[in-house]
């Protein structure tokens, strides 16, 4: 015993006259405690009333050394057991609600007697007891309190409604007790047993409960009750020395935004996510379990509508890739009104794009990410997340387009579109997009932030927005002022850039939407009014411009005059302000350009410093940087370490960085892994990138990996989701890397590139390992052999080694060499022995009707090899990780072929005596000569018959020759094989006269 | 109804090595116009087109037939391994015997890779199954090109039954060299002694490498009509088809374990007597062959399949120089497959080129005296055979 006692503890245990009650008070009172032994001495079924069980305990406590008193009441009857408890013992510290009774029926039986009754026992007479002695608890600032439940309450079971629902009662009044008693020092736990008692002898088969006893159960409930344990709120499930803690789950679920309409369908949307437990959490108190609700009380919706969703906007961006050219240029600029005049070398240099100067005018800035959404938008396939409206409720309210140094004539641009902010201008909305495009090298090329009016699409009760306006001109004359005419067909040049709404072409469409005729682009007024500030406040010198910020007021038809007031508010800053004419119309408005102080450098600053130079080793010195070798020799071993890995991620990784150009792959689906230099077969995604960024690469750092994808510099194709399976390696220690640099260097930097690291080797399977699994197999199943009776000799290429398999002889063998006399010989290049062993038939059939498996002797025996189907391929796997162990190569294992005694001798021994007896002749009175090999003999015959000679050595006037190797000769000599059979395959050679070949068959019973 | 069938032009390019010919629709285009100016007649005359090869996709026969010109008649396609040749032509003869066209073209060609035969697809059942299997029981398997061992293991069977030296096979190897060395058309023209032939390298034994028949390009044509079409042309006296017969594999060629019967001997030697019988002519009055001398061991075997010579004597046969001019007959005067090439599609065609040639009296330095029975001989594996007399009055 571990000494936990129970001296000057009182306990009262109710039901205790029988069953789980009496063994409690039993250990109890055997540990010191003094029992209260209450038992009415009634019925399993709440019927009758005797008080022999509880006198019979309280003898029985007394018999083990310790102390109690019985007690007869109803346990509804709280006060007099308490009573009891402070007669005889002064206090009570424990209190183990055991008592119970069944009242078993179905639902639709049950009265409410039946009812009433259980609920009264269990539930009301658990209240009752506690409740008698929890003032007593609370005073002395101890107590322990068990309550007993069951599986039938947590878990519900057929015709127990009553019962069910007492002992779940039970349950909740001791979660709650526990809480109220916790500062007191009272620990209430429960626990749901199952046990033999007179409640469940009518339920359970005996054979199950003699298994099930009391005795299994009290143990829990003593420590429960012991001042040691800390334990509180607990539910437990104990029986037959099981003992296990039960506690809530609930799914993370699916939190619906406040501030927002859900309903019926939204949950049926949101069902599998509400009920699925991956990740489950486990509340265990109330502040728990309104902890996600208080949090979505505490972030409210950011609103939305039907056309706006503002909480999936926030979230979501869409990436578009476009690219343009010198061409798009200059279509731009001739569409905004640029080089009207041809000979004005001022605007020459937008459209010439041989000219030395070809420029690009800034404000085309806007046009690579307007002109991918649009081109987007044609085909359906632009969609902002969260934005749930068509493009006809949109009208481009503002634009802000920014530039960090002049644009390139032509790029590859991708364009990240993200959502900035909605206001809410009920009925209507207004939305920002911001969007960033990035050049091939990450580079932000150009900003661009469009501002919309969508009609209809407000009232979600959003904010307004602030009022008011910016960028308001002064109230002085401007400092300049240009005035340009629009071409009565400017709209049909400048929609070649890319905005392709009809709007703008089509007479009849224009009427449509209230117009007289087709409408001016509004970007297209806007590049106007770039051009004019360019013109009026850099000379014409398009470098100076930074950004530009426009309202779009009111429309402008084509062949109207523009003009654009100017003031300059400072060095950098001009305000404008641009009217039509011939209507005297504001048209953009709260508009400013920036300029740069200084023209910026042309060339964007790299990112990092390139490293291609230095990265690779020259000949002569050793790098003693981390290289590509260094990395993917590390990974290797970190696979090699970890053989489950592949069958996780089951994933290929294909590398292919440049500066300089090298090839690598990470294989996470074939085999145990494997990494190394070169091009693996079907990888699930490819990964280009720049050799300077590896290491962000395997940095861990996802963020840093997105931004080199988002910057463009690092390309994915494939599956490129697959590319997130890569932070598997995330548990790679780096020292790894280190080492392998370390070792590298130490070796003088062999390092090379194009060659797998060799420690990758080493953990593959080898046909050692293969072979000693088999012999594994064969050890654990004797009766192979019997069953098989087939030895098989592997002949494998490439490298040349042989191995057998004998399922023939004694208990079974299989390992390196020759085994004597093989059924069948297979020869197959090493490359195949995955196949061969790989369980399907079809692909070795393949092999062989191929060619490239190569049978003989008793080809059908071959079949037999499919004893091994069965065999657990782990042991192999487990004889590989012996082998790595033990530090033995494959090279090592690998044995060389074993020495054969020569039959041939023997035979012709024998050949000679039956010569010199006469049972043997060879037709006419020839001379032949055989040519034994492996082990190599040569042997002459001649004479004539009744003098025949036999003598090893070669003769000049042999009239047939016979090869064979002396492996098969002995199987010619044993009858095993015909002469003719061995001819036909190919294994008996014979030049010369075949007339002699047929003489051959007396060499039956040579051996 | 069965009317006579004439072979009124003929015609083929020389064979070439894989790599180093035009493209199959070319040869094609080439042996065509050929025939079709050796026949005097125009290409809108022709009413159907049989276009056989082995190697290429679907409708490679169109596309080889639109170079004769786009007149929308009937094209087949035909593949029968290498019989496929004989196979168009076994068809045309059956369109204008049977009434339903007046002139047809049967054409084959084929653009072969380098190396031996392999198969394609390898996701299916081997229409070669059945044969192999019987392979694997008598004799297994080697890393051998698979043509080799099956025609070679015939050779080993027919050694070991009859007990012929391995030199007999190399015979027919110098005999083919000796009649290519005649033939422009032939892929080897360089005669070639025995003992060259026998120490080339070992294919299969008793097969060595000059004892095989190469993988060669090529394409053959051939224009069949009906009397009144040959009358209608003024076309006099033309060879015509005294008979063919076609058979496929018996239960022989796998149910006996036999490497001889696996690789056709029956459906030789059925073909063969079908045509004896349908033309009231035996083997005896025939004076020159075309048989499908694949390797060395299978024109020996044919030699008794046709009737040439007794079973069992195919040895003396061609020691006796029975096979060659001087002899009994002549066999493949071309060349044969052995060294005039074998283009699997092309075979049959070229076979008959060379017969209608023959009995003509066109066939220049090889020409067989006195020829006017031919006998026709093309045979693949898995398998098919066709066998075709030949006669001119």
């Amino acid at each position: 015993m571990s000494g936990l006692r129970f001296d000057n503890r009182v306990a009262i245990v109710t039901g205790a006259g029988n069953g789980l009650g009496r063994q409690h008070a039993l250990l109890l009172g055997s540990l010191g405690a003094k029992v209260v032994v209450n038992d009415l001495g009634g019925g399993a079924f709440g019927d009758g009333k005797s008080s022999a069980a509880a006198d019979k305990v309280v003898e029985e406590i007394k018999e083990l050394g310790g102390d109690a008193v019985a007690n007869y009441d109803s346990v509804e009857d709280g006060e007099a057991i308490v009573k009891t408890a402070m007669d005889a013992f002064g206090t009570v510290d424990i209190v183990i609600n055991n008592a119970g009774i069944l009242r078993d029926t179905s639902f639709a039986k049950m009265t409410d007697n039946d009812w009433d009754l259980i609920l009264k026992v269990h539930l009301t007479g658990s209240k009752s007891v506690t409740q008698a002695a929890w003032p007593i608890m609370r005073e002395k600032g101890y107590g322990r309190i068990i309550m007993t439940t069951s599986a039938a309450g947590l878990y519900g079971n057929f015709g127990q409604a009553n019962y069910c629902a007492a002992k779940l009662g039970l349950h909740g009044l001791a979660q709650c007790l526990a809480e109220e008693g916790r500062s007191k020092g009272i620990h209430v736990n429960t626990i749901a047993p199952i046990a033999k008692s007179r409640l469940t002898e009518t339920i359970l088969p005996p054979d199950i409960l003699a298994n099930l006893k009391p005795e299994n159960v009290s143990p829990l409930v003593a420590w429960l009750c012991h001042e040691d344990c800390e334990e509180t709120k607990g539910v437990f499930e104990v029986g037959a020395g099981y003992i296990s803690k039960l506690r809530w789950e609930r799914t993370l679920g699916h939190t619906f935004p406040l501030g927002r309409q859900f309903d019926i369908d939204d949950v049926v949307k949101k069902w599998d996510k509400i009920t699925d437990f991956t990740d489950a959490e486990h509340p265990k108190n109330t502040n728990d379990s309104v902890a996600p609700i208080f949090a979505n009380i505490s972030n409210p919706s950011l609103g939305g509508n039907e056309f706006i969703d503002l909480d999936e906007a926030v979230k979501g961006e869409l990436v578009l890739e476009s690219e343009y050219d010198e061409r798009d240029v200059a279509l731009y600029a001739l569409g905004i009104g640029a080089a009207h005049d041809p000979l004005d070398n001022s605007e020459l240099k937008y459209v010439y794009e041989m000219g030395s100067d070809f420029s690009v005018l800034p404000t085309f800035a806007v046009m690579p990410q307007s002109g991918a959404m649009l081109s987007a938008a044609k085909t359906g396939q632009f969609s902002m997340p969260g934005m749930s409206f068509g493009l006809d409720r949109l009208l481009h309210g503002e634009q802000y387009t920014e530039i960090h140094r002049p644009l390139p004539a032509n790029a590859k641009l991708k364009h990240i579109f993200k959502f900035k902010e909605a206001f809410d201008k009920d009925p209507n909305a207004v939305v920002t997009f911001a969007i960033s495009s990035v050049d091939e090298d990450g580079n932000e090329v150009a900003y661009n932030e469009m501002t919309s009016f969508v009609k209809g699409a407000g009232g979600w009760g959003g904010d307004r927005g602030p009022s008011g306006d910016i960028n308001v001109p002064p109230e002085r004359e401007p400092d300049a002022v240009i005035e340009e005419k629009t071409d009565d067909n400017q709209t049909l040049l400048y929609r070649l850039s890319g905005d392709w709404n009809p709007l703008h072409a089509d007479p009849n469409f224009a009427k449509a939407f209230g117009y007289d005729k087709p409408i001016l682009h509004g970007l297209c007024t806007f590049g106007y009014c770039g051009r004019h500030v360019i013109k009026a406040f850099s000379d014409n010198d398009p470098r100076y411009f930074k950004s530009i910020k426009v309202r779009f007021a009111k429309n402008v038809f084509p062949g109207e005059t523009l003009v654009t007031r100017m003031w300059k508010e400072s060095d950098t800053r001009i305000l404008f302000e641009t009217t039509v004419k011939e209507r005297n119309e504001v048209v953009i408005k709260n508009a400013a350009i920036e300029l740069f102080s200084e023209i910026p450098e042309d060339k964007p600053v790299a990112t990092k410093q390139a490293s291609s130079g230095d990265a690779q080793p020259t000949e002569s010195a050793v790098n003693e940087d981390v290289t590509l070798d260094d990395v993917f020799s590390a990974v290797s071993q970190y696979v090699a370490s970890k053989p489950d890995l592949a069958e996780q991620v089951k994933t290929g990784f294909q590398f292919k960085f440049s500066n300089p150009d090298t090839a690598w792959f990470i294989d996470l689906k074939n085999g145990s892994g494997s990494a190394g230099a070169g091009e693996m077969d079907k990888p699930d995604v490819t990964i280009e990138l720049d050799t300077k960024h590896v290491d962000t690469l395997f940095g861990g750092n996802m963020g840093e990996v997105q931004k080199l994808y988002f910057g463009g510099e690092m390309k994915l194709s494939g599956n490129i989701m697959a590319s997130n399976k890569l932070t598997v390696l995330s548990g790679m220690d780096p020292e790894l890397v280190e080492q392998a640099r370390a070792k590298r260097v130490a070796a003088g930097g062999s390092n090379e590139t194009a060659a797998p690291p060799t420690e990758a080797q080493d953990t593959e399977i080898t046909l050692a390992d293969i072979f000693a699994g088999v012999g594994e197999f064969i050890a654990s199943k004797p009766e192979l052999v019997a069953d098989v009776s087939t030895s098989f000799q592997f002949k494998f290429s490439n490298p040349d080694s042989t191995w057998f398999i004998d399922l023939k002889n004694d208990a079974g063998a299989a390992g390196a060499g020759f085994v004597e006399k093989p059924d069948v010989t297979i020869e197959l290049d090493t490359k195949h022995v995955d196949t061969l062993f790989g369980g399907n038939v079809a692909e070795v059939q393949k092999l062989f009707f191929g060619g490239e498996l190569k049978l003989s002797g008793n080809i059908m025996a071959s079949n037999k090899l499919s004893a091994l189907s069965d065999m657990d391929p782990k042991l192999v796997e487990a004889a590989r990780d012996k082998r790595l162990q033990e530090g033995t190569s494959a090279a090592e294992a690998s044995v060389t072929t074993a020495k054969r005694e020569p039959s041939a001798t023997a035979i012709f021994a024998a050949l000679k005596e039956r010569a010199l007896s006469g049972d043997f002749s060879l037709s006419g009175s020839p001379e032949v000569q055989f040519n034994v090999t492996d082990p190599d003999t040569s042997w002459v015959i001649t004479g004539e018959a009744g003098n025949w000679e036999v003598y090893e050595g070669s003769s000049d006037s042999a009239k047939t020759v016979f090869t064979i190797s002396d492996q098969l000769l002995e199987a010619l000599a044993k009858g095993e094989r015909s002469a003719k059979d061995l001819y036909q395959h190919g294994e008996l050679r014979i030049d010369g006269d075949m007339m002699l070949a047929h003489d051959l068959e007396q060499f039956k019973g040579l051996a | 109804m069965n009317r006579r069938v004439n072979v009124i032009g003929v015609g083929m390019t020389k064979f070439a090595k894989p790599g180093s010919s035009a493209d199959y629709h070319e040869m094609a285009r080439e042996a065509g116009t050929i025939a079709l100016k050796d026949a005097g007649i125009d290409y809108s005359e022709v009413q159907q087109a049989y276009a056989g090869y082995v190697y290429g996709d679907s409708t490679c026969g169109q596309r080889a037939v639109y170079e004769l010109g786009l007149s929308g008649i009937p094209v087949i396609n035909v593949n029968n391994n290498c019989s496929t040749g004989s196979t168009a032509l076994y068809l045309a003869r059956q369109a204008i015997e049977g009434g339903l066209a007046e002139c047809v073209i049967a054409l084959g060609f084929e653009k072969m890779e380098r190396g031996a035969l392999g198969s394609k697809f390898n996701d299916r059942e081997n229409p070669m199954g059945k044969h192999v299997q019987v392979m694997l029981d008598s004799q297994g398997f080697t890393s051998a090109p698979p043509a080799a061992q099956m025609f070679g293991g015939a050779g080993r069977e027919y050694r070991w039954e009859h007990s012929i030296k391995r030199e007999t096979f190399g015979q027919i190897a110098v005999k083919a060299r000796d009649h290519a060395s005649r033939n422009p058309y032939a892929l080897f023209n360089q005669p070639m002694s025995l003992e060259e032939i026998m120490a080339s390298e070992e294919v299969f034994d008793p097969l060595t490498r000059f004892q095989c028949c190469p993988p060669t390009c090529g394409a053959g044509a051939a224009i069949l009509c009906s009397d009144e079409f040959a009358k209608k042309h003024g076309i006099d006296n033309p060879v015509y088809i005294a008979a063919q017969a076609m058979t496929t594999d018996f239960a022989s060629s796998f149910e006996e374990q036999s490497m001889i019967k696996m690789v056709g001997y029956d459906m030789t030697k059925s073909a063969a007597a079908q045509v004896y019988e349908q033309a009231g002519v035996g083997p005896e009055d025939v004076q020159v062959v075309e048989l499908h001398d694949c390797f060395t061991a299978n024109e020996l075997i044919t030699y008794e399949g046709l009737g040439l010579c007794p079973e069992g004597g195919a040895e003396q046969f061609i020691w006796d120089g029975d096979n060659t001019y001087g002899g009994k007959y002549v066999t493949n005067p071309s060349g044969g497959l052995l060294s005039k090439g074998h283009p699997l599609g092309a075979t049959g065609l070229a076979q008959c080129t060379e017969l209608v040639w023959q009995l003509r009296g066109m066939a220049d330095k090889r020409q067989v005296e006195n020829a006017n029975i031919a006998l026709q001989h093309n045979l693949g594996l898995g398998g098919a055979c066709v066998v075709t007399m030949y006669r001119r009055d």
